[in-house]
């Protein structure tokens, strides 16, 4: 019982103070970065520009759909980009619904000559664009 | 990020202990104030679970999700476990103080000590938590998307929860994500981390408020500090998904049902319930951890089975009717089931030896979880010697028999490869409940050996 206790103790001195730093370190990491990053969060690593995220939340009603549609891979994507891009929208850009016939498309790097009709209202680099086409 | 976001979710979980205390009161009546406070991390993890259970089977009968719903539902659930307190005679706390309990001041100052080193960390991870953005993949592909579709729906919405990775997964998290954003007045994914940092303290107060008069203080403070410490559960309890609450729901029924089985007093056991019926609508794990605990409950009790089991059974009952409805729902809507590839000795022996090999590599890895489980083993051995055997043995057949239950998911997964990586392989997660188990129960073993050395009855 006592080499149970001690053997606890001796390692509650180092975890403690390991815990503690690792929360600090956290929490002041969690404070320098600013509100978009925090909010954008994974998608940080998901998309080579975070504005394409911006926009698609202040240009997409809460009540309307959008599709996604992904292109070859450009230079400046991440590893993730291709194959993360529409999950994240999926759930980033709730309320607003995923629908393959959507009015809005959240276009990466794709082939505009598939959506006839589509407008782009906000065009970035890397190949990020939002379209909008009348249905 | 606002002040009142946070007003919001303290006022709520605080309404999640009240209606988990009321209940506490109904079924084992609080003489004192001390006894309530004493008891009311309990009641908050019993108001977490029964707010969940309830609103589960609401949704999946469709009863609309929104604010007045929470209000009303909370409010309601208090004043009806209010009423059966009184039907059943149950008296007003009056007093403070613990005359059962006569604490030297060694013990005081050791209390103090815990509690402001607890204190300390948990204010620590709260800041780290306030201004946390959402990173986990399971918590943005799909834990917080069902929180966010039933808060702007109402309820469970088809598209979310039948086409979004998880499909099987039960509602309890998102259910209290949702009632999360109505209480910050938003889907504000950062300040929510904080509902996770509510559950963490609550899980704390549950676990120490249990064992206070079982075991002596200097017994009780440093396995429960060391295991918040250590790597692997320091950095889940800021993780916005379901792994910590089901581990913390299976582990502190299961410390109700060990103290059930030393004194056979019948609210542990309803207690148990509640919090099992939680955790099987938590994670789909929660109902093996359930069911584990229930048949090492049945085997440690056979020596007084026409007492026990008959309530043991009723336990299990209730988890499974629980259970049954979201089950039925998702089969309804053309999900199939949560069984394994290989449930039955379909696999090869090979795999099997791996899988319990990984199981064995992952629990003793202390770069994960420092030398909680070592010890923990050497106090049960220590009780089954010289301490309290019957708790020893049930103690150790559970944590047997979910170490077993996490070789068995592995082994019965076929596309699941043999390996701790957490992205493709659920152990390390799993191994969570068992390093919690043993680093919780170690107090229990240990007072049991002291005290037999002591002279005293274990």
């Amino acid at each position: 019982m006592a080499f149970c206790l001690a053997v606890t103790l001796v390692a509650l001195a180092v975890q403690y103070t390991d815990a503690f730093r690792d929360a600090n370190d956290t929490a002041r990491a969690n404070a320098a970065l600013d509100l978009i990053d925090r909010k954008v969060g994974a998608g940080n690593s998901v998309f080579p520009d975070q504005q394409l995220l911006v926009e698609a939340l202040g240009l997409i009603p809460s009540d309307e759909s959008f599709a996604v549609s992904v292109g070859p891979p450009q230079p400046g994507w991440t590893e993730l980009t291709a194959d993360s891009a529409e999950p994240f929208l999926r759930s980033f850009l709730l309320p607003r619904r995923i629908d393959p016939n959507a009015p809005w498309i959240v276009c990466l790097a794709c082939d505009r000559a598939a959506y006839p009709g589509a407008d782009p209202v906000w065009e970035g680099e890397d190949g990020l664009s939002i379209l909008r086409r009348e249905l | 990020m606002t002040v009142r976001a946070i007003l919001g979710l303290a006022a709520l979980n605080g309404a999640y202990a009240v209606l988990g205390s009321s209940l506490l009161w109904a079924i084992r009546g609080l003489p004192r104030w001390s006894d309530a406070l004493r008891l009311a991390g309990l009641g908050y993890l019993m108001g977490v679970a029964a707010f969940g259970v309830v609103w589960t089977q609401l949704l999946v009968v469709g009863v609309p999700f929104g604010g007045w719903g929470v209000v009303l539902s909370l409010a309601g659930g208090t004043a009806l476990a209010i009423v059966t307190g009184v039907l059943l005679g149950r008296r007003r706390p009056h007093g403070f103080g613990d005359p059962d309990r006569h604490a030297s001041s060694g013990a005081v100052l050791v209390t103090a000590v815990g509690v402001a080193l607890t204190g300390l960390l948990l204010e620590a991870m709260f800041r780290a938590a306030r201004l946390q953005g959402l990173q986990a993949y399971d918590a943005w592909a799909f834990w917080v998307p069902k929180g966010k579709a039933i808060f702007y729906f109402g309820g469970l919405d088809q598209q979310v929860f039948t086409t979004f990775p998880g499909p099987t997964y039960p509602p309890l998290v998102p259910i209290l994500d949702a009632t999360a954003f109505h209480a910050m007045g938003s889907a504000d994914v950062i300040t929510f981390h904080l509902q996770y940092w509510f559950l963490a303290v609550g899980a704390v107060a549950a676990i120490a408020g249990i064992l206070y008069r079982h075991v002596p203080a200097w017994l009780l403070w440093p396995p429960l500090l060391l295991v918040l410490t250590v790597p692997r559960v320091a950095s889940g309890l800021r993780v916005p998904q379901a792994d910590v609450l089901v581990d913390v729901l299976f582990v502190v029924g299961a410390l109700l049902l060990a103290l059930w089985l030393h004194d056979g007093r019948g609210w542990r056991l309803a207690a148990a319930a509640v919090l099992f019926a939680g955790a099987g609508l938590t994670k789909r794990e929660g109902l093996l951890f359930a069911a584990a605990a229930l048949v090492v409950a049945l085997a440690a009790s056979f020596g007084r089975r026409r007492a026990a089991w008959p309530r043991l059974l009723a336990v299990g009952g209730l988890v499974a009717v629980a259970a049954l409805p979201w089950r039925l729902w998702y089969r309804s809507h053309g999900l199939g089931g949560e069984a394994p590839t290989d449930a039955g000795a379909g696999g090869s022996v090979d795999r099997m030896l791996d899988a319990l090999r990984l199981s064995a590599d992952v629990l003793f890895d202390t770069t994960l979880w420092s030398v909680v489980p070592v010890v923990a083993l050497i106090a049960v051995g220590a009780a089954l010697v010289w301490g309290d055997r019957r708790l020893a043995g049930f103690l150790a057949a559970l944590l047997g028999l979910v170490f077993v239950g996490g070789a068995w998911v592995t082994y019965s997964y076929r596309d699941i490869p043999i390996t701790a990586n957490e992205s493709v392989n659920p152990i390390v997660r799993y191994t969570v409940a068992i390093v919690l188990l043993g680093a919780v129960s170690m107090p229990l073993l240990l007072a049991s050996v002291w005290r037999s050395v002591a002279g005293e009855r274990p």
